[in-house]
């Protein structure tokens, strides 16, 4: 086994063996993605929160929810999350309005189950890929681990062949072995804590909808 | 109801995705080196003056020419910067000699200067005022040399003498052993200070002696030796003779 003086990082992911190297670009990949859900949660929970107080305000400041629901429809493709929760509830109370003869029981019903399958879908929509980094957060060190195994293995094996073994024989492949780990972890640590993070923001966007559309149910009751 | 999600933040979330990864590998590469190997020492000699003039003397039968090659060091460009008059230059060369003084130069810079070739506005007056600085610049050194080894002698000697002395506290002086018997001996050191081997050049005269010397010089190991272990060529093989009465 060769005795590498130089150990800068690029000679210790060069010089590891195969396998170890499909591991750390499987750990490259994963990070990459999981990185760039990252942003786009990141993004998306911030659009979402900005959305949503912008139409709380316009909701609560106009009485005349015609004009909101207009405003919804005409802004289909830009509207936040609420504002669909509130287009659907409305559309569905305004159908179920006009049909004579149903008692306003049964119109709530109807409404809230519509505003209840869009909330379903937006939560749907914000939750997605959040499961991705949970499984990269607690996979990815394990991963990393495997090949970090597998490198030291493979560094004790070269130490059979040689006569006098010294830790200079070793040391390098376990230098490699262990680039696996760390990389295994520098895709974990992100993950975890935005998984973390995302999740609890989720929760409370999700809170905020459920109490929206409750107080929304008794807005639509008073309505003559 | 089928709701269609725009995501405009894709593209800019994968950029900075790749923007951490590039900062996270740029990082690492530059800014953690995990070496193994030692820095090596570098040697220097501190120069007063630079020596610009070799170039000069070798070249001066040659006609000046404009200078293909950049010459390597910025003060050698600056003394060859082109001037009209020579009186100019030359009060430019004084100048210029000030800065010029305890620049530390890689070893042997007058082969790295060598291939500098003559400059185009060069005078003979500076020329012959660089010569002169040369002609300084090797006597000093020689200068240094020489006290150099006159300290390296003083110190062998030194030592010489420790070794004698060291030798001489340990003869046990057999009876009837005349004043002039002088009992000569070759000593190889190993370095350390202890004897490989002795062997008596010119005996005494005085079998008795003679192996008193020998016991003592086997006794008094491991002899004093300079902790400059370059010095020690000089003490491998020793030549020493001992009279009882010096």
């Amino acid at each position: 086994m060769e005795v590498t003086q130089d150990l800068s990082f690029i000679t210790l992911i060069g010089n590891a063996s195969v396998l170890v190297q499909l591991v750390m670009g499987l750990l490259l990949l994963v990070s990459l993605l999981s990185w760039w859900y990252i942003f786009q949660k990141m993004f998306a929970v911030r659009l979402t929160l900005k959305q949503s107080v912008i139409f709380e305000q316009a909701f609560w400041s106009h009485d005349d929810l015609d004009v909101l629901y207009r405003n919804a429809l005409s802004s289909r493709e830009n509207a936040g999350s609420l504002e669909r929760i509130f287009a659907a509830g409305f559309e569905e109370f305004t159908k179920l309005k006009r049909k004579s003869g149903m008692d306003v029981s049964a119109v709530m019903d109807g409404t809230r189950r519509a505003m209840r399958a869009t909330y379903q879908r937006e939560m749907d929509h914000l939750e997605s890929h959040l499961s991705f980094l949970a499984t990269v957060g607690s996979v990815s060190p394990y991963v990393g681990l495997f090949g970090t195994v597998w490198g030291i293995m493979n560094a004790f094996r070269g130490l059979a062949n040689v006569g006098q073994a010294t830790l200079a024989h070793v040391a390098p492949g376990i230098a490699e072995a262990l680039v696996a780990t760390a990389m295994g972890l520098f895709a974990a640590i992100p993950a975890v804590v935005a998984y973390n993070r995302y999740s609890h923001e989720i929760d409370r966007l999700s809170t905020r909808f459920e109490s929206f559309m409750e107080e929304f149910s008794n807005v639509l009751q008073r309505q003559p | 109801m089928e709701m269609t999600y725009r995501q405009p933040y894709r593209t800019p979330a994968a950029a900075l995705a790749l923007l951490v990864h590039t900062l996270f590998f740029a990082l690492l590469y530059f800014g953690v080196g995990w070496r193994s190997e030692q820095p090596q020492g570098m040697v220097v000699d501190i120069w007063d003056a630079l020596p610009e003039a070799a170039p000069a003397s070798v070249a001066e039968p040659a006609p000046p020419e404009p200078a293909p090659v950049e010459p390597p060091k910025p003060v050698v460009k600056e003394v060859a910067a082109p001037k009209p008059e020579p009186v100019k230059a030359e009060i430019q060369l004084k100048d210029k000699k000030k800065p010029i003084e305890k620049v530390v130069e890689v070893k042997k810079p007058v082969e790295v200067a060598k291939p500098v070739p003559p400059k185009v506005t060069e005078t003979m007056k500076a020329e012959q005022a660089a010569k002169a600085e040369m002609e300084r610049v090797r006597a000093e050194r020689a200068a240094a040399e020489a006290a150099q080894a006159a300290a390296n002698g003083r110190v062998v000697d030194e030592f010489v003498a420790k070794i004698v002395a060291k030798i001489r506290r340990n003869i046990v002086l057999p009876p009837d052993v005349p004043d002039n018997a002088k009992a000569e001996f070759d000593v190889t050191l190993l370095p350390g200070g202890s004897v490989l081997s002795t062997k008596l050049a010119r005996s005494s005269g005085h079998v008795a002696y003679d192996s008193a010397v020998e016991r003592a010089i086997l006794k008094s190991q491991p002899l004093p030796l300079p902790t400059d272990v370059s010095l020690f060529k000089r003490f491998r093989d020793l030549h020493l003779g001992f009279k009882p009465v010096e």
